[in-house]
């Protein structure tokens, strides 16, 4: 049961072959180029989809921040994608994996505060220290406001990991729940059947909000910076 | 050529491939619609392998497809479309590419293995139901055993040129707008289709029940708490697709309807603006036709001016003439008068010196006994 539990979060393997470079590519051939005026259904849905998160997500940023653009509408469609083909039966999703979470965070959060430190000395420096502080506390919220600045990279992977490693395993947990109670009393089997769907429901969009969040936090750090 | 037995497989240089009798005769063409790696089976071609995953093929089905990966046209097809008259003119010139292309480690990996595994990876491009293949070439001479006929060139599309030369990014192909048909949102039609005269309408579904039951009872797939999760998982997409399906694909089809729409109300503007500007242009070249009107007007003011003018100094220097004439009439009038004058003056005065005073007593006297008779006579006639 444990072995089962956790076997569809180690690193996926084919004859010996690590194939988990073409799990992490393979969402991007979902997303097939634009390369006429009017194009298939998927492509203009796409093109509808990114231009909404695009004007939801960027418009708050100045010149400087837009810059980023590409960045996060990747960052989203690649996390959102993932998420979703991880629901799938049977599939590994490449965002459990610590390694890969602290890998998209670490970079990005570590670019906009750097960004900020560049160009924005003082600004930068000064959101160790919030407005209107009792002067005898000053030392004190430095140093708590230095360790939130450099646990953000933390939260963000942390966050991400642990919300969908913790879906599958539920889902996982629940549908072995409902495995057993088959046999036992069928009614009971039913109830947590009808438990794993509405966790479905959520995971769906678990997944989809997940992805949000991890890119809508990335762009408030950039925008603080920038 | 024919000449192995029945039954028996050729010798195809190692591989056994155990369908490869004379007397397994493949029907027209199943059409496979598993995206895999298209082997070269030319020899002579150096094109690379050519693997070009792209989502936009997952949908395709017409030949437009095949001339896109540079597939030549078939020989007993007419051509349909306009990509097909262009694609024959391409593929001769791609024969000239071809015999100038180098023989790349790609081409010759393909030529090493195509030797040895004639049918397995068998696979076509998606999509190109329609086309049947051209002949199988120079692959026919190499294998030994012929059991590759030229009749078995529908199982391996062998003479499919793929990715020769750079790719035609203009003109486009069109793309086809829907996809092909499938049953159960998995499965193509044609499966149905190629199993049909064999095992009927419910064959493949059998074959399915088939497969399902034997993967279960064989413990092949395990029943684990993943497969819950995938009942629901499936059974949630399954519901969410039947419900919303038709309506989301409306939405999209509106979003392009609108680009269209947009764009087509400017090239109408523009139509319009310069139709606009056609029959103003016709309008003001009608008035030119018109415009002597306005001169002949104009020269007929500036006459009928002349004319007033002319006649108006007339008129002034008879007036003037006649003034002076006038002033000489009346001078003379009061000459003449003057005289008159002078003339009754003198003579009255000299008349009124000349009356003596008796002259006067008497004509006084005459006056008075006229008068008198005339009282008389008034009152003898009674006044009417």
């Amino acid at each position: 049961m444990n072995e089962n539990l956790f076997a569809s979060f180690i690193t996926p393997t084919l004859m010996g072959l690590p194939i988990i470079i073409l799990i992490i590519a393979f969402p991007n051939i979902l997303f097939p180029s634009p390369n006429r005026l009017i194009n298939n259904r998927l492509v203009s849905f796409q093109q509808w989809l990114i231009q909404l998160v695009l004007k939801q997500m960027m418009t708050m940023h100045n010149l400087k921040g837009r810059t980023w653009s590409l960045m996060l509408i990747s960052l989203i469609m690649f996390i959102g994608s993932t998420n979703l083909l991880g629901l799938l039966p049977h599939s590994f999703t490449p965002t459990t994996q610590l390694s890969m979470n602290l890998g998209m965070a670490i970079p990005l959060w570590a670019g906009a505060v750097i960004t900020g430190f560049r160009h924005k000395t003082k600004a930068s420096l000064a959101h160790f220290l919030p407005q209107g502080t009792p002067i005898p506390l000053i030392p004190m919220l430095v140093i708590i406001e230095t360790i939130s600045l450099f646990i953000q990279p933390m939260a963000l992977a942390v966050r991400l990991t642990a919300n969908i490693t913790a879906g599958h395993l539920l889902m996982h947990l629940i549908g072995g729940a409902t495995l057993v109670l088959t046999s036992i009393s069928t009614p009971t089997a039913m109830i947590t059947f009808i438990i794993l769907v509405l966790l479905t429901v959520l995971e769906f969009a678990v997944a989809l909000i997940q992805a949000y969040v991890f890119t809508l936090l990335v762009s408030l750090y950039l925008h603080d910076n920038t | 050529g024919e000449g192995s037995t029945p039954g028996q497989p050729g010798v195809l240089g190692g591989a056994a491939f155990p369908f490869a009798s004379p007397r397994f005769q493949i029907q027209p063409k199943p059409k496979l619609y598993v995206c895999t790696i298209q082997l070269e089976q030319q020899y002579t071609r150096g094109a690379p392998l050519g693997l070009r995953p792209s989502g936009s093929y997952s949908n395709t089905t017409s030949r437009e497809n095949c001339f896109y990966a540079s597939i030549p046209p078939s020989v007993d097809h007419p051509p349909a479309t306009s990509s097909e008259f262009c694609a024959s003119s391409r593929e001769e010139k791609k024969k000239i590419a071809r015999r100038k292309q180098k023989r790349t480690p790609c081409s010759l990996l393909a030529r090493l293995v195509s030797r040895h595994l004639p049918l397995a990876p068998a696979v076509c491009v998606r999509g190109h139901r329609d086309a049947k293949p051209a002949a199988w070439t120079s692959a026919d001479h190499a294998l030994t055993g012929g059991t590759f006929c030229r009749r078995h060139s529908g199982v391996l599309q062998a003479t499919r040129i793929f990715h020769t030369g750079q790719p035609r990014l203009a003109p486009l192909p069109p793309l086809p707008e829907y996809g092909g048909k499938v049953r159960l949102g998995l499965i193509p039609e044609e499966f149905f289709q190629f199993l049909y005269p064999k095992t009927g309408v419910t064959g493949p579904y059998m074959l399915g029940t088939g497969l399902i039951l034997y993967f279960l009872s064989k413990e092949i797939y395990v029943i684990t708490p993943e497969t819950f999760s995938t009942i629901s998982i499936v059974g949630l997409l399954v519901y969410v697709i039947k419900k919303y399906g038709a309506s989301i694909g409306e939405f999209i089809d509106n979003l392009n309807e609108q680009k269209i729409a947009q764009l087509e109300e400017v090239k109408q503007a523009s139509i319009k603006q310069i139709q606009d500007a056609i029959e103003l242009e016709k309008a003001q070249q009608a008035l030119v036709q018109k415009r002597h009107y306005l001169f002949d007007v104009q020269r007929n003011n500036i006459a009928m001016a002349l004319e007033v003018t002319y006649r108006e100094r007339l008129h002034k220097v008879y007036k003037e003439v006649k003034n002076r004439l006038d002033y000489h009439i009346s001078v003379q009038n009061m000459m003449h008068r003057k005289e008159q004058e002078h003339m009754i003056n003198w003579v009255e005065k000299h008349v009124v010196q000349s009356i003596s005073a008796q002259q006067e007593k008497e004509t006084i006297a005459k006056c008075i006994a006229d008068l008198q008779l005339l009282a008389k006579k008034a009152q003898a006639q009674p006044v009417m």
